[in-house]
């Protein structure tokens, strides 16, 4: 299968995994192995200083993953490319899930700060990839100033509804020039090979693998599910149709 | 009294005893530096520079690591 390439880097998978909400260390690693995943995302925050015992990125392979900071958190563009900034000097990586969140409830991103930041970052030698709202016209805006992806939601982060941005999904996956990663809110397999069938370049899953009984095999089943989906798209699907259109001869029936 | 502002933690130490730099400020709380890095009055220090850079009393410092997230 031909490989997803994200400013010019090749990868064999197209299922971005997160490393939030694992119940340990250990699951999280097996989980990213069984998902097959070769990019990782990861958050950055304040040291707990009273209490100095987080270790959970250490299971994490660097040699294997590749670390995709978020800027999760951040609340307009300033926040955000301060926290890519400290990331950068944290991994020395200089790729960053853009994240731009005012709202708690819904964790909906900021279209106008997002774009602002993906300005900024861009410039500074950043490979930005935003989550952004399923709008084409702001898909576009962030192609033309230089953004390597954009990762338009499938349905509100950690959701599981799955994909009910579609019509807009279409449009965007329609119109890109760079990957579309659907990001947020896939819940099940299905919902990921649904949006690979569609034609999406790659999806990233956290809560749906994290908080399943058994990640692990979920972390699998993502796997499998992607592969499908990405198979049957480029396998071009049959056409739906109102009527039914028998499989079978409709000739040498035994009856006169 | 030295007051070092951490984390949004006011931290007090008696005049000349607070932690001269920021590998000493970790060494005093304990923290390990990998996969650390630190903002002095919102500015970046890389790890390489923890034990050149001087604090001194009044300053706001943030201690930042990357962790689990989707």
């Amino acid at each position: 299968m031909e490989r997803l390439v994200i400013a010019e880097k090749g990868f064999d998978s197209r299922l971005l995994v997160g490393t939030g909400k694992f119940a340990s260390p250990e699951v999280m690693a097996e989980s990213l192995e069984a998902a097959g995943a070769e990019i990782v995302t990861v958050a950055l925050r304040r040291v707990d200083i009273e209490n100095e015992n987080d270790d959970t990125l250490a299971a994490i392979d660097r040699s294997r993953y590749l670390l995709l900071p978020n800027t999760s958190g951040a609340r307009d563009a300033e926040e955000a490319i301060r926290l890519a900034k400290l990331a950068h000097a944290a991994t020395g990586i200089n790729w960053v899930k853009l994240e731009v969140t005012p709202d708690p409830y819904y964790l909906l991103p900021d279209p106008i700060e997002t774009l602002k930041a993906a300005e900024v970052l861009v410039k500074d030698g950043f490979v930005v990839l935003p989550y952004i709202n399923a709008d084409p016209i702001l898909s576009k805006r962030l192609e033309d100033v230089g953004t390597a992806t954009v990762m338009p939601l499938a349905s509100p982060i950690g959701s599981n509804q799955g994909l009910k941005t579609r019509a807009s999904l279409e449009i965007i996956i329609e119109q890109a020039t760079v990957p579309v990663v659907v990001d947020a809110g896939l819940g099940l397999p299905s919902h990921a090979a649904e949006a690979m069938e569609m034609g999406a370049d790659a999806v990233l899953v956290n809560t749906a693998i994290a908080t399943a009984a058994d990640p692990v095999a979920m972390g699998e089943a993502f796997k499998l599910a992607v592969e499908a989906g990405r198979t049957a798209f480029l396998s071009g699907p049959a056409a739906a149709k109102r009527k039914a259109s028998a499989s079978s001869p409709l000739t040498g029936f035994l009856r006169d | 009294m030295d007051v070092l502002k951490v984390n949004g933690v006011e931290k007090q130490f008696a005049e000349g005893e607070a932690p001269g730099t920021v590998s000493d400020l970790l060494d005093h709380l304990g923290v390990n530096a990998a996969m650390v890095v630190a903002e002095v009055d919102g500015r970046i220090v890389q790890r390489e520079e923890f034990g050149r850079t001087k604090l001194s009393t009044g300053q706001t410092i943030e201690l930042v690591r990357l962790m689990g997230g989707g």
